[in-house]
């Protein structure tokens, strides 16, 4: 167990003998490896189930709105819990966001921040097993030790395995917390942002398209992308409306298109690039390369990264008289 | 249902079909100037009128891609004339965040154009209207984000 | 019934005259291991993998497909057109699943055309196991690695051959029609079909899946699901990587009077499965929309048609984004009479 573990667990049990929080939100290991699960604890002898590793991808703000939603068929006087939360960088980022399209009262919400390194990316950790399933996992230093089903052992660079928006990460600690338990040596790297998507800007619009199609002809619609999104917490998605109908429910290829860019435009200014999608992606899509491309024009043009502050408006919220406006089209 | 398809060939008697959404204020109205001053352009155009340009919802363009439109021009009024003082202002960035992410998709940037034109510029939406329809000829009939409907499986 | 033997350094051709007139599927390698996937050159089949990332029930019941189309009020009902398919390489847990969809799509006498036809035109040759996956548990939920259900042929990988037993007369049909490529299985070989199945059952960790249908009933009331509920973001993964899940939604998609009608996969954990045009919603929760998944899958099924509606294949706790393992789950359900 990790010091950071170790100290999310004590302080949890401070917050909750303290009466400072009616609910804990945080991570607990899942039934196969190097995956967790959200857990919602409401005491203090439950916070032994919190673990704090990196498998601890998921983007916890995601399940924030839900708990300050009055339950249905509720009477009389209900007051919101009071939630705590664990926070990586992101996650706070994301719970920025939530506050500022007031989908969680800030006054009602307690935050841990925490220092992140990076997750781990199945996908990846399945890449490098090829056709052998995981049966174990473990860190070792700078390496992950992985055991296949068939007992194969293999050793891959934790680096390797990283997922992709870890690897181009700058805010690895909270934005907005109420505690913060990152330790000061995070580091943060060299690599230039959106890397990913100069390279795929590189390509010709014709290879850009052919990639596309291979890629999102994956899709089967199963939104696990959208589910996982805390950005997307509509009561009902554009995608299923149908009164108007934007799109069908298929997987025909305009459609698949049109989903994916509908909900990365839905993103603009927002987005903070957490990788919740591509990890829940059951395809191994890499939805960032939608996603990151707008996040990249949004600072390029507006000068802004998403939810960095509760102060500062969305970007698709404000505007300045001087925006660019040499895309547009003269006689 | 076959007809439509075999139409959809440049040099087949192709002609491009571009739909036109335009606040009613300013280039609604900029284009009623240019019909009652007898500004020859081009048909190739479908007018749907918006309050304002703010209201394009980048989902309408997309839209309009997949039930086969060839290009998509949006038409708003100048910043700072907007009628609901800053709509075209909002619009502005949601537009050019679309047309650099339709561009990156692969898609003809010539296909989807925004422009501002107000209601005293009958020659300017003819001219833009008339260089969109070139454009979009010149590029050839849309094929990429066309959601075809006679396959059957 | 037929059991013969077919050396390794035969396997492709096997593979090439299968396909021979007809469409040929299998595993191939994919970025996540190995998916089933249409193929013309059958060097690119890949039996390594335990199983696929995907269920391979889209070659009865593929994510879409169009009931049929329309122009004005005149409905063209085409016949529907399917090509004889060979599914090679299905583990027994997805050939079972066949099984249990064909009660779903024959039921009270209602039987669906789509599914019989595509199910009618596809012959299934199973693979047995030789060990199990990330998350099996086949032998839980009435299976087995060796199981003989839904497949017209079984093959066990026996290291340097594969002996092929017929488990229908298309099965020994097809197995006939490449009698030059097989010998007679020998009685040592089918003694080690045999050893690679038992060797395979052991490996497997039961998981205690619950019986009781009483106690089942009672437990819709239990506080277990509702941190269920909280944890399940209410995707399509489960639903869709499983090989016996069936809902499916029916929507039109028209234009200017032409149109088709098309159905598609759906699933009860989607929040809008169950709303009602009148805008009521009897699942409002996803607490009460994973139980629904879970009672309908051990409950509700065992009542309709006799068994449970889960081959331990393991996808849905290794695709999950939440982290939700079903097998916790059936241990829980099981551990007590009454649940809490």
């Amino acid at each position: 167990m990790s010091q950071v573990e170790e100290t999310l667990k004590k302080e949890v049990t401070k917050l909750f003998e303290e009466e400072t929080i009616d609910l804990f939100v945080g991570h607990e290991a899942a039934g196969v490896p190097l995956k967790t699960s959200a857990c919602f604890l409401s005491s203090a002898d439950e916070a032994k189930r919190l673990v704090w590793n990196a498998s601890c991808a998921t983007n916890l703000a995601a399940y924030l709105p839900q708990l300050f939603k009055r339950p249905g068929g509720a009477k009389g006087e209900w007051t919101a819990p009071k939630v705590g939360v664990v926070a990586k960088g992101c996650d706070s980022r994301s719970i920025v966001g939530l506050i500022k399209e007031k989908q969680i009262p800030r006054d009602r919400l307690f935050v841990i921040g925490v220092g992140c390194e990076g997750m781990i990316d199945r996908h990846k950790v399945a890449g490098a097993l090829g056709t052998v399933g995981l049966a174990k996992a473990k860190i070792d230093g700078g390496s992950l030790q992985v055991i296949g089903t068939d007992g194969t052992q293999k050793s891959v660079e934790l680096a390797e395995v990283l997922a992709d928006s870890c690897r181009e990460c700058q805010h690895r600690t909270a934005v907005l917390f109420d505690v913060d338990l990152s330790e000061t040596s995070v580091q943060v790297p060299e690599t230039s942002r959106y890397a990913d998507v100069a390279e795929f800007e590189s390509k010709s619009p014709d290879e850009r398209w052919e990639f596309l199609v291979s890629e999102l002809s994956r899709c089967i619609r199963c939104y696990a992308c959208r589910e996982a999104c805390p950005n997307c917490y509509c009561q009902e998605c554009f995608a299923d409306e149908t009164a108007p109908k934007w799109l069908g429910v298929t997987t025909d290829l305009s459609d698949v298109f049109a989903f994916h860019l509908g909900r990365a435009l839905h993103q603009a200014g927002r987005c903070v690039d957490c990788g919740a999608c591509v990890a829940a992606c059951p395809q191994g899509i890499d939805l960032r390369l939608l996603n990151q491309k707008i996040n990249k024009d949004v600072e390029e043009l507006f000068g802004v990264q998403s939810s960095l502050s509760l102060e500062e408006a969305e970007a698709l919220l404000c505007f300045r008289m001087e925006d660019d406006q040499s895309f547009m089209t003269e006689p | 249902m076959t007809k439509k398809k075999d139409e959809k060939t440049s040099g087949n008697g192709w002609e491009p079909r571009i739909v036109a959404f335009l606040c009613n204020w300013c280039s609604y109205a900029g284009a009623d100037l240019a019909g009652v001053s007898r500004i020859q352009y081009p048909p190739n155009v479908r007018v749907i009128r918006v309050p304002c340009s703010g209201r394009i919802n980048p989902l309408f363009v997309v839209k309009a891609l997949q039930t086969g439109a060839d290009g998509v021009l949006v038409s708003g009024c100048h910043p700072g004339d907007c009628h609901y003082i800053s709509g075209n202002l909002y619009a502005r960035r949601k537009f050019a965040l679309l047309k650099s992410l339709l561009e990156y998709v692969g898609i003809e940037p010539e296909r989807v154009q925004f422009s501002w034109v107000s209601a005293a510029e009958g020659v300017r939406f003819a001219e833009i209207l008339g260089k969109v329809i070139e454009a979009v000829r010149a590029v050839g009939p849309a094929s990429k984000m066309v959601k075809e409907l006679e396959e059957v499986t | 019934m037929l059991e013969v033997t077919l050396d390794k350094s035969r396997l492709q051709e096997l593979l090439k005259l299968l396909g021979t007139d007809r469409r040929l599927v299998a595993p191939v390698v994919d970025r996540l291991g190995t998916v089933f996937s249409e193929i013309t050159d059958p060097s690119l089949v890949c039996l390594e993998a335990v199983n696929t990332n995907l269920s391979p029930k889209e070659a009865v019941f593929p994510q879409w497909e169009t009931l049929y189309t329309f122009e004005g009020d005149q409905v063209d009902k085409a016949e529907l057109q399917i090509e004889e398919t060979v599914l090679f390489g299905v583990r027994p847990c997805d050939a079972r699943a066949f099984e249990l969809l064909d009660r779903v799509f024959t039921w009270d006498g209602v039987n669906d055309p789509y599914y019989l036809k595509r199910r009618e035109r596809t012959l299934v040759v199973a693979l047995a196991c030789n060990a199990p996956g990330e998350a099996c548990f086949c032998t839980s939920v009435g299976g087995s690695p060796a199981s003989e259900f839904g497949a017209d042929v079984l093959g066990f990988d026996l290291e340097d051959c594969l002996l092929l037993r017929a488990l229908t007369d298309r099965g020994e049909t097809l197995l006939n029609s490449a009698s030059s490529l097989t010998t007679a299985a020998t009685e040592e070989e089918k003694k080690a079909a045999q050893n690679a199945a038992a060797k395979a059952e052991k490996l497997l960790t039961p998981v205690a899946v619950p019986e009781d249908l009483a106690a089942l009933k009672e437990s819709f009331d239990a506080e277990m699901w509702k941190e269920l509920g909280l944890k399940c973001l209410g995707c399509g993964v489960c639903a869709y990587a499983c090989p016996t899940c069936h809902c499916f939604d029916i929507t039109d998609e028209t234009r200017k009077g032409v149109g088709r009608r098309v159905r598609s996969w759906d699933t009860c954990a989607f929040s809008l499965f169950t709303l009602h045009g009148s805008g009521h919603n009897p699942r409002t929760t996803q607490d009460a929309r994973y139980r629904q998944r879970v009672l309908h899958k051990f409950l509700y099924c065992r009542e309709n048609f006799g068994e449970a509606f889960c081959v331990g294949c393991g996808r849905c706790v290794a695709s999950c984004p939440a982290g939700l393992d079903l097998r916790a789950v059936l241990e829980r359900l099981a551990s007590t009479a009454k649940v809490t």
